[in-house]
């Protein structure tokens, strides 16, 4: 057997409050294409940021062509032949896109930047991808598949013995990615290691030979050959049986009820087309689809922070026109917990008290603004005990909290202002299984005192759990509605069907 | 070629030279043609190059999502301590010119250094040192103006002039040049721009942010330094005075210029003629001897007006993105299941 072209072993890392890669072991040969599974917060992208020198591994090595490497930056990355196309998107929007293209390996002339070459390298990087786009057109004139396909390019242009791409194809057509399989199909060709990350099994089982699969940072299936599991085998490693037969309470949403909030074909500034959706008290809506389908533009619509040009905002069955974050939490009780805990959920500098009362100051307001800080601690107290948020003391600042209970903290302050609409964007995003559990007992409870839960997740498994409908929006429109029935293959089935309607069929 | 004729047209730039080509005319016209005398042009230019200098030197900072409000007094130290040391301790005029750029360049490094090693932010970092260095220019001058006459071989340059142009002015019209090329062309430019543009992303290119900072600070610091050199040799004599006065033109020249304060850009040619609309602004006052405080008056508005406009163009592009996605083909209706899991 020829050396491995890359070898992880016992790869650990762990993030304050989370331990995101647990003795992670991957192999890569040359000449196959490996996919790495896992579902959201899995450690996938973690795993490439180390493999790429983006992060340093707590712990494990890495060998590549069978010798011992230290990837301590992204240089020492590149010059080990390690390419990556990230997931996230990583232009100077102020470049051309000739130079995003060749930017980790300017070609000098004279202690010059030679801007010829710049040109021909980045022609010779966009026709393997037969992109006919010109190197001196400004990336910020491009729309984001083509920004997708540049990154791509990009990861084409330095000799690489091991590509990383990292859902390369998230926000392309089947059309764009079909370009992307024949330059992968001929870099394996020629001898290159492929890692590819991807949601969609189609096209994981269609171009990859082998497979690695991430669950909660550990390797429940390493480097087999793709061929030995079938589809269903696959999710249900990826998923866990623990997850999938997660015991759903009985619960029973009044239907008959009219609605608490409901949007009638709403326009939006933020490009929606005719959104209609509703919620009724007790009722948990998913509103499910990929990253950058429109979900929080359309929350950010509902709290007045986007204007709705036509189409009616209803609350309580009249008529709502929200014009500040304010207005829809004093007047219309709508509370939205962020999906960025850090920067808009909590107050990081700030006591565990301060950051569950800040939406209530008001009413505990005695003469003269003082507030009154023995009625801010019994409030804080009672919130603290129903949400079992774990603190050492109210006087805690919230940066010192692990993710879930930050998270927690998050939320309260909605339920402390007593609101009956909460929106919930991505609650579990970064949170350990065992917090994920408790979060969903949660917001069921929630949801049994009669609160309306707009729930906004791109996590699949966890929207079939918790949601009682789900409604699937997709390029700003909403493309279906299902009655959730918690069966997970049945339900993954019919809501993956609303969306990459594009996508051809393998 | 066309690009770039495209990209002028487009820019702040015509609106700039269309000002200065109206205000050089109204300003000729009022003052009955005094304006267009070889005294008045010569002592235009003249003045021109440090509002040129600091304008180009805070513009470095802010290609880096930067800003240094240390510029006028890493200026006004190294102008006097290099005075001083020529006038006081017979240190030649070459070594004098010297110690400003080496004072202002280390003054710029240690910025740089301050701001990668404590993480503190910039402003509240160059806030300091500029406290420090007014204090220290004071130090060292005292309340003394130490006369030009100490350095006669720089005054003949600052009095020199090249078909009629003054040499000084050529000084930081080559100074310009030198900027131009170094962001274009060289790939230490480029980095200071990644950097400034998007930080995650060119750390992920194998960039250094961190050094990114401090190459820009000291390079601002260098640039601080000839605007010292210059000043001695323009002005009659230094004192603690010298430099009080850039800060406001030098974020005015860059703002109006249309560099971007979120950093990832430069504008080489509309900082220098923005600074040479300020320094019409300031050649009006004195034609009509109102008080310097017009100046400050008309100079900050200006700015704010800038911002504003800028502020007004971001949110109607935001809006124009969103009715382009409303115009935008909707998803059509599967025909197939496609199998697909999470």
């Amino acid at each position: 057997m020829t050396e491995l072209a890359l070898e992880a072993r016992g790869i650990s890392k762990s993030f304050p409050g989370v331990k995101a890669l647990d003795n992670v072991t991957l192999r890569l040969a040359g000449g196959e294409v490996h996919a790495l599974l896992g579902e959201n917060g899995a450690g996938k992208s973690t795993l490439i940021k180390i493999l790429t020198g983006a992060h340093r591994a707590d712990g494990g090595e890495i060998r590549i062509g069978g010798v011992v490497t230290d990837i301590s930056s992204p240089t020492a990355a590149m010059a080990a032949g390690v390419g990556v196309v990230h997931q996230e998107r990583n232009v100077i929007r102020g470049f051309t896109v000739g130079e995003n293209i060749v930017m980790s390996r300017m070609p000098l002339r004279g202690g010059r930047i030679d801007w010829t070459t710049v040109r021909s390298e980045a022609r010779r990087c966009l026709a393997m991808l037969d992109l006919d786009l010109d190197p001196d057109t400004p990336i910020a004139e491009l729309s984001s598949a083509q920004t997708q396909l540049v990154e791509i390019a990009r990861g084409l242009y330095t000799e690489t013995r091991v590509l990383l791409l990292d859902e390369p194809t998230a926000s392309i057509s089947g059309n764009e990615a079909d370009r992307l399989f024949r330059v992968v199909a001929r870099l394996k060709d020629e001898g290159a290691a492929i890692l590819f990350v991807s949601h969609k099994l189609e096209e994981v089982y269609a171009h990859c030979d082998t497979v690695t699969v991430l669950r909660d940072g550990r390797s429940v299936l390493s480097s087999e050959p793709l061929a030995n599991h079938s589809r269903d085998e696959i999710v249900d490693i990826m998923v866990g049986r623990s997850l999938a037969s997660l015991e759903v309470p009985q619960r029973s949403v009044d239907r008959s009820a009219p609605p608490v909030l409901e949007l009638r074909s709403v326009n939006t500034t933020a490009g929606h087309h005719e959104v209609s959706l509703d919620v009724r008290a007790g009722e948990i809506l998913g509103l499910y689809g990929l990253v950058g389908a429109g979900r929080t533009e359309l929350a950010r619509a509902i709290l007045g922070l986007e204007r709705i040009t036509t189409g009616s905002l209803m609350v309580h069955g009249e008529q709502a026109s929200i014009r500040s974050v304010r207005q829809a939490l004093q007047k219309y009780r709508i509370g939205y917990v962020t999906e960025n805990r850090k920067e808009e959920g909590v107050f990081l500098e700030q006591s565990i008290t301060r950051n569950i009362a800040v939406t209530v100051w008001s009413t505990l307001e005695k003469t003269f603004g003082y507030v009154s800080g023995r009625r801010e601690r019994e409030l804080v107290e009672s919130y603290v005990r129903d949400l079992d948020i774990r603190i050492s003391s109210q006087e805690q600042l919230a940066g010192q909290l692990s993710g879930g209970n930050q998270q927690k903290v998050s939320l309260a302050k909605w339920l402390a202002a007593k609101t009956q609409i909460l929106i919930i964007d991505e609650p579990t995003v970064g949170i350990d299984v065992r917090t994920k559990r408790a979060f969903y007992d949660l917001i069921w409870k929630l949801a049994d005192d009669g609160l309306a839960i707009l729930l906004i997740s791109s996590d699949l498994a966890e929207m079939i759990t918790l949601a009682d409908r789900i409604v699937v929006m997709d390029r700003f429109a909403i493309s279906g509605d299902v009655e959730n029935t918690h069966d997970y293959d049945s339900m993954s089935q019919s809501v993956i069907r609303l969306i990459h309607a594009e996508l051809p069929v393998a | 070629m066309r690009r770039q004729f495209t990209a002028f047209t487009k820019s702040q730039n015509l609106t700039l030279a269309v000002i200065i080509v109206l205000g050089v005319v109204l300003l000729g016209v009022t003052s009955g043609g005094n304006f267009f005398s070889p005294v008045s042009v010569r002592t235009f230019f003249q003045f021109l190059a440090v509002p040129i200098l600091i304008g180009l030197a805070q513009m470095i900072t802010i290609s880096v999502g930067q800003l240094n409000l240390a510029i006028g007094s890493i200026g006004g130290f190294a102008a006097c301590l290099a005075g001083v040391m020529m006038a006081d301790l017979g240190v030649p005029d070459v070594l004098g010119v010297l110690v400003a750029l080496a004072v202002g360049a280390a003054a710029g490094f240690v910025n740089g250094w301050l701001v990668v090693v404590t993480r503190i932010n910039g402003f509240i970092v160059t806030l300091a040192t500029m406290t420090i260095l007014s204090g220290a220019q004071y130090a060292v001058v005292s309340t003394r103006t130490v006369s030009s006459r100490n350095w006669e071989v720089v005054s003949g340059i600052g009095r020199a002039t090249l078909l009629g142009i003054p040499v000084v002015f050529l000084i930081a019209v080559a100074v310009a040049v030198l900027v131009s090329l170094a962001f274009n062309h060289s790939v230490g430019g480029r980095r200071l721009l990644a950097s400034g543009d998007n930080p995650h992303a060119a750390t992920l290119a194998g960039i250094s942010n961190d050094r990114s900072v401090i190459v820009a600070h000291a390079a601002s610091g260098l640039l601080c330094g000839v605007a010292a050199f210059i000043s001695l040799a323009t002005l009659s004599g230094v004192n603690q005075s010298v430099g009080g006065d850039w800060l406001l033109s030098s974020f005015a020249a860059p703002i109006i210029g249309g560099v971007s304060l979120t950093g990832g850009s430069v504008a080489i040619l509309g900082t220098t003629l923005a600074a040479t609309v300020v320094r019409l602004v300031d050649s009006g006052r004195a034609e009509f001897q109102l008080a310097p405080a017009w100046v400050n008056f008309v100079v900050g508005a200006v700015v704010l007006g800038t911002v504003a406009l800028g502020r007004a163009r971001e949110v109607r592009d935001a809006r124009r993105a969103g009715a382009a996605r409303a115009r935008a083909p909707q998803p059509a209706q599967p025909t197939e299941p496609t199998g697909v899991s999470q």
